[in-house]
């Protein structure tokens, strides 16, 4: 015999009022559920809503004794949010369209028709989620509302807006980035996230990193080649590196920003308006997009490999 | 004789001599002088008075001007470091495309253009105001600029010949499917070539059948193995197609260049010819103007 049951047996009474208790605890934890739901849903306040979605995330919503079998997933909890997030921002760029049944929640684009989107939970990080398109296994961003955490994943984008949606208007593209953009800018600027832009980054300067480190002289003659062919003129610049004057007076910058013995080499974009970043700059010029494509594997820009990886 | 007839038999006196080695201590006094004051007009003359006569001023000499140059030639490397301050503004305007990099005192290599791999296109020698170029690189730009008038290039024929060959291998690549269609038909003709147990008088022609056969299965696989091998090739003729595309991309740009600045290839080299006199008359207006202020 156990000592508890030697030292507590319970009346009848005591055991219905455990089970009374019990119910109630799981009603009230569903009420909180709903409450923090319904925040979630209708706030106006921005920092009402991002409380109610850190709340809502790995929320244990069933008990013993109380479970209820309707449910959003945690990714489900993610996508709200960034739709009224936005929406609160006044941008309709993003909407849910399968909202009517509880299920996983996908979401689109208003200029990319058809393609959908979801959230995915990280394996690593409780509180981390992938934002991607559905039928790609493939992260476009990682967003942790928790840790104020937003990172863009560079090759992914690349990959997708690049290569999969070969076809759709550059300004079509675009029109989806920028709701990307937005995101990131309202997190930033309204909680203080952190956000990594990696290939979305716009401002000068801003170095994107080739996976390679080293890049064969050959992979810059066939830029110098290219560039030609599209009337630009890949000039010498300092260290070895190149530079490419291009339309609007937007400059790219190729070199070594490390040294010879542990070559970092990589890209940077110099433009008036601080808004060319290196996927933009993919989209707008085909060239520079070819070049790319044919030499990915050295070119690849670097994301956050512990997060992605 | 005396000894002393002896000694004057060539008429020599110490004025003779004294007044020598005067005109020597005012060569290099002259020369001092001008490097000090920045008169590069008057180093030229000092450099070399019968070119500057006859070359720059048009001056025809019944005899050579005394040249004292050899007395300070030793120093040729610092006075070409001198002298290449203006030249290089100077050539900065009417050569803008060329520039220059003093590898060491007094010496410079010259570039042609500052686009990605520019080709280093010879030397620069201020002394003289001459371009020294490499007589390899200047021989592809004239057969460049040659080759232009009949719509030709360069590297043509060799890019072309690399280009049919990719399309050969690549095809050889892409026909693999339809070889192993072929091979599977022969083998089944030769095993049914060799289940048949005919006469005597058509054992030859079988045999021969059984040959004929054997021998397009072997060349096929042949085929098979030259496609296999085929990819680094490829990727091999690519590099190669790459690197002289890059040539010619850099010849064009020179083209465009001396097009830019002078019209044409000839007017360019007719320029380069000229270029000490038309230099040094550079230089006399350049101090014409400032005598004036």
């Amino acid at each position: 015999m156990s000592k508890e049951t030697e030292k507590k047996v319970l009346t009848t009474n005591e055991l219905l009022n455990h089970y009374s208790d019990s119910i109630k605890n799981g009603l009230n934890n569903g009420t909180k559920y709903v409450d923090a739901f319904n925040r979630l849903n209708n706030t106006s306040d921005k920092n009402d809503l991002l409380a109610a979605a850190v709340e809502l995330t790995n929320y244990q919503l069933n008990s013993d004794f109380v479970v209820f079998p309707h449910q959003f997933s945690d990714a489900d909890v993610q996508l709200v949010f960034l739709e009224r997030i936005l929406s609160l921002s006044g941008s309709k760029g993003l909407t849910i369209i399968n909202a009517e049944h509880v299920q996983k929640l996908l979401c689109k684009f208003a200029s990319l028709s058809d393609n959908t989107f979801t959230f995915t939970k990280s394996s690593k990080n409780p509180t981390g989620f992938f934002f991607g398109p559905t039928d790609y296994n493939r992260p476009l961003f990682y967003l942790n509302l928790k840790t104020k955490e937003l990172m863009f994943h560079g090759s992914a984008l690349i990959d997708y807006f690049v290569v999969d949606l070969e076809g759709t208007t550059v300004s079509d593209s675009k029109a989806a980035l920028e709701v990307l953009l937005k995101v990131a800018e309202i997190l930033k600027e309204s909680f203080g996230f952190k956000i990594d832009f990696n290939v979305l980054d716009g401002v000068n300067g801003e170095f994107y990193e080739f996976a390679a480190g080293e890049i064969p002289e050959a992979i810059m003659d066939e830029l110098f080649v290219k560039s030609a062919d599209n009337k630009f003129i890949l000039m010498a610049d300092q260290n070895g590196g190149a530079s490419l004057t291009l339309n609007d007076g937007t400059q790219l910058k190729v070199y070594n920003s490390g040294n010879s013995d542990r070559p970092k080499w990589g890209a940077a974009i110099y433009d008036a308006d601080q808004k060319e970043s290196w996927l933009y700059l993919l989209l707008d010029y085909p060239f520079i997009q070819e070049w790319y494509l044919d030499n990915k594997k050295q070119l690849e820009i670097l994301s956050n490999q512990f997060v992605f990886g | 004789m005396d000894r002393k007839t002896e000694e004057n038999q060539f008429s020599q006196n110490d004025t003779i001599l004294s007044s020598a080695l005067k005109q020597k201590m005012d060569y290099l006094n002259d020369l001092n002088e001008s490097i000090t004051k920045g008169d590069d007009l008057k180093i030229y003359e000092l450099i070399d008075p019968n070119r500057y006569a006859t070359e720059a001023n048009g001056e025809t000499l019944s005899e050579a001007k005394p040249d004292h140059f050899s007395l300070a030639a030793d120093l040729n490397a610092q006075l070409s470091h001198h002298l290449s301050n203006k030249l290089i503004d100077y050539l900065g305007k009417t050569y803008p495309f060329f520039y220059y990099h003093e590898y060491e005192l007094g010496k410079f290599h010259i570039y042609f253009g500052n686009w990605w791999d520019h080709r280093m296109f010879g030397d620069l020698d201020p002394i003289n105001v001459r371009f020294n170029f490499s007589e390899e690189e200047y021989q592809i730009l004239a057969k460049s600029f040659q080759l232009e008038l009949e719509n030709s290039r360069v590297n043509d024929a060799e890019m072309r010949q690399l280009g049919e060959e990719n399309e050969k291998l690549t095809q050889l690549i892409e026909d693999q499917d339809k070889r192993d269609r072929r091979k599977e038909e022969i083998r089944k003709q030769l095993k049914e070539n060799e289940e048949k147990s005919p006469m005597p008088w058509e054992a030859g022609k079988v045999k021969e059948e059984h040959q004929q056969l054997s021998d397009a299965l072997l060349e096929l696989t042949n085929i098979d193995e030259q496609a296999s091998n085929s990819r680094p090739k490829i990727k091999a003729n690519e590099n190669k197609i790459l690197a002289l595309s890059k040539e010619e991309t850099i010849l064009n740009l020179e083209k465009q260049n001396i097009r830019a600045s002078f019209g044409s290839f000839d007017a360019f080299n007719e320029n380069n010819r000229n270029l000490y006199a038309k230099y040094i008359q550079n230089l006399a207006e350049e101090s014409q103007v400032s005598d004036g202020e």
